[in-house]
């Protein structure tokens, strides 16, 4: 799993790439938390993500409430239908501000 | 089969025999196995990430050896205090009163403080060993455990077989401790002889080998009660009913084996 | 992730002995990647010992298993672990461990095998309650719980690491119907989202209509058919017909064999009359 972040004015876009699974999650945790930890929102942009198990949606959970707890928001972007399925499995499709592309992510960040 | 091969009496007898044999050899058998597959997870299992958890370990120790302290120092109080009573009746006889700390000490570090604490912590811990993992056979806790790549000996036996191993010769030393200081106190009522005075012919009497020889027993105490546990909740069939009588066979075989266990050791280390 | 192949499970000719006694007696079958495969039969047609075996928790006479692609007889013991750890069970009393809380017995296999931070273990954990709708009940004993509440937490341990197979093990055995379709729900559910292999042992006909992708029917350690639901239920063949509908079992008798099994005396063909 790689990542790339890059600062906007709207805030910071965190783009992961390959499989978020019980071996990447604790890395991806790291820069999700670091992310939120830089004191502006966050988009996540999950396009290039092939498989994310529960271990990532559970870090994302995670930083996402590491978010809020600063006052500040966390969306994910172009999330695949796999994962999507794995978040309504435990209903976070409800809880997430889920865009259809990072463009949509910031101006959600508003 | 033929009419000649009608099965007499006999030969149902001799085929009991040589089944309960046959059995008993097999049981030794897997006993020396679980010894053997316990030290190879105690070594081997960090390396393929299966490590023995401490916590385990620790929560074992409480529950054999810390919980047991009270009941442990009242049966070792009433020996120490009933050796006193004991040898100061025979060496009256002989007008020998005052040598009596030889026999009490000898008797309770060497024999019956490692003893009586094998044979308690069989009773109490022994038979909690195999109804838990019997319990655990018929619930079918130990597939579970096997399905979801966690080795059993690993996860239940090593835990309690270490705890043992540590739990029975400390609590022997506590042992030794409380069983000759009710000595002491008895001896000092009846027969005057000051705690001090007492505790320093203890100290005149005991050699390291003496203390040696109760623990290395314990220590053989403990992996018997364990081993011997852990078998009979293994062998569990059935349901409940066949808990119950692992348990009560763990007590009986595991108090038998001490008893000679214990024979045997003192044989072999007093040639 | 490993690429998964079409069939999750392959199975050539399982022959497997308990004591003297052949129980299976030569069964070939596979499950499909992310398909439902209910096994039924009477009690007593191997389908718990089938499940036993595919489950690799017991050794067989002869035959081969495949699990995801790999022989499991040539396994190393750590790629056998690695395997166990893409197989989740949810066994047919729920087999919580009665010591720990149902946080604890669900969390358990991340503990185990994974080096995960406490807080993502933890969140992974309630997720998986949520799941099975036992939000809140984590720190629970499992003596606490209902039947049914036990058999759902029984399956948030099983997919707690996300895997592969599932095997469910009479899932609706012992509740009340209620319940029973719930979890027939769940399991459902489980395959659409996380697109799992599901194997589902039970004698339930309803559940198994409900939720099979495709039946298999044991009988008497043999395969009898396997089909999908329809085949099934349009079968000709008499005997699944008689198990489908319950017609009791074909009452003649093999008079030596019985009379042999009654009083343990063989008596030699030429003397017989």
């Amino acid at each position: 799993m790689k990542h790339e972040i890059r600062e906007e004015t709207a805030g910071i876009v965190v783009a992961f790439e390959g499989d978020v699974d019980l071996q990447s999650s604790p890395d991806a945790r790291k820069v999700l938390l670091d992310c939120v930890g830089m004191g502006k929102s966050v988009v996540v942009d999950l396009s290039k993500v092939g498989y994310i198990d529960s271990s990532g949606v559970a870090s994302l959970v995670e930083s996402f409430q590491s978010a809020r707890k600063g006052g500040r928001n966390l969306v994910l972007a172009s999330v695949s239908e796999g994962a999507l399925r794995v978040l309504k499995l435990a209903r976070l499709d409800k809880v997430f501000t889920i865009c259809d592309s990072v463009e949509d992510g910031l101006s959600a960040l508003g | 089969m033929s009419d000649l091969e009608q099965p007499g009496a006999i030969k149902r007898f001799v085929e009991r025999i040589g089944r309960s044999t046959l059995s008993g050899v097999e049981e030794i058998g897997h006993g020396g196995v679980l010894i053997g597959e316990s030290f190879y997870w105690l070594i081997y299992g960090p390396r393929i990430k299966q490590p023995v958890r401490i916590g385990s370990i620790f929560q074992q120790m409480m529950e054999i050896g810390i919980h047991a302290i009270p009941i442990i120092g009242l049966l070792v109080a009433a020996i120490g205090a009933m050796l006193a009573i004991q040898g100061i009746h025979t060496l009256r006889i002989f007008g020998a009163e005052s040598r009596v700390t030889i026999g009490i000490a000898f008797s309770v570090v060497r024999e019956f403080a490692p003893l009586i604490i094998g044979i308690l912590i069989a009773g109490r811990s022994g038979s909690a060993l195999a109804a838990r993992i019997g319990t655990m056979k018929i619930n079918q806790e130990i597939d579970a455990l096997k399905v979801m790549g966690v080795n059993p000996v690993r996860f239940l036996v090593v835990p309690s077989l270490i705890a043992m191993v540590i739990m029975v010769p400390a609590l022997t030393v506590f042992g030794d401790i409380v069983g000759l200081v009710a000595a002491g106190l008895y001896v000092n009522a009846d027969l005057g002889i000051s705690m001090a005075a007492f505790f320093h012919d203890i100290v005149d009497i005991l050699t390291v080998d003496d203390i040696l020889h109760g623990l290395g027993k314990s220590v053989l105490f403990a992996i018997l009660i364990a081993v011997i546990g852990v078998v009979n909740g293994a062998g569990v069939e059935g349901g409940a009913d066949g808990v119950g009588k692992a348990t009560t066979r763990s007590v009986v075989q595991a108090i038998s084996a001490i008893v000679i266990t214990d024979m045997v050791f003192a044989f072999v280390a007093t040639r | 992730m490993t690429e998964t192949p079409a069939s999750v499970i392959e199975v050539e000719n399982l022959v497997t002995h308990y004591g003297d006694r052949e129980i299976l007696k030569g069964v070939t079958l596979d499950v499909r990647d992310g398909e439902i495969m209910v096994i039924m039969g009477g009690s007593g047609s191997g389908k718990s010992t089938l499940l036993r075996h595919l489950m690799a928790l017991e050794s067989k006479t002869s035959g081969t298993m495949r699990i995801l692609g790999q022989d499991i007889d040539h396994l190393s013991q750590r790629e056998f672990f690695d395997l166990r750890k893409r197989m989740g069970v949810a066994f047919q009393g729920g087999a919580l461990f009665s010591s720990m809380s149902i946080g604890e017995n669900v969390m358990l296999p991340l503990s185990e095998h994974t080096d995960l931070d406490r807080t993502t273990m933890e969140i992974m954990t309630r997720m998986k309650l949520e799941v099975v709708e036992l939000g809140g009940f984590e720190d629970l004993m499992p003596s606490e719980l209902s039947g049914g509440m036990i058999k759902r937490a029984a399956f948030a341990r099983a997919i707690i690491m996300d895997p592969k197979i599932l095997f469910c093990d009479e899932p609706s055995a012992g509740l009340d119907p209620v319940v029973a379709s719930a979890l027939d729900d769940l399991i459902l559910l489980l395959r659409d989202a996380m697109q799992m292999s599901i194997v589902v042992v039970t004698h339930e006909l309803e559940s198994a209509f409900k939720i099979a992708d495709r039946i298999t029917i044991l009988d008497r350690g043999h395969i009898l058919m396997v089909g999908t639901v329809d085949e099934v239920r349009t079968s000709s063949n008499e005997r699944v017909y008689n198990l489908l509908n319950r017609v009791p079992e074909d009452d003649s008798i093999d008079m030596d064999e019985y009379l042999q099994r009654l009083t343990g005396v063989q008596v030699n063909e030429e003397a017989a009359l």
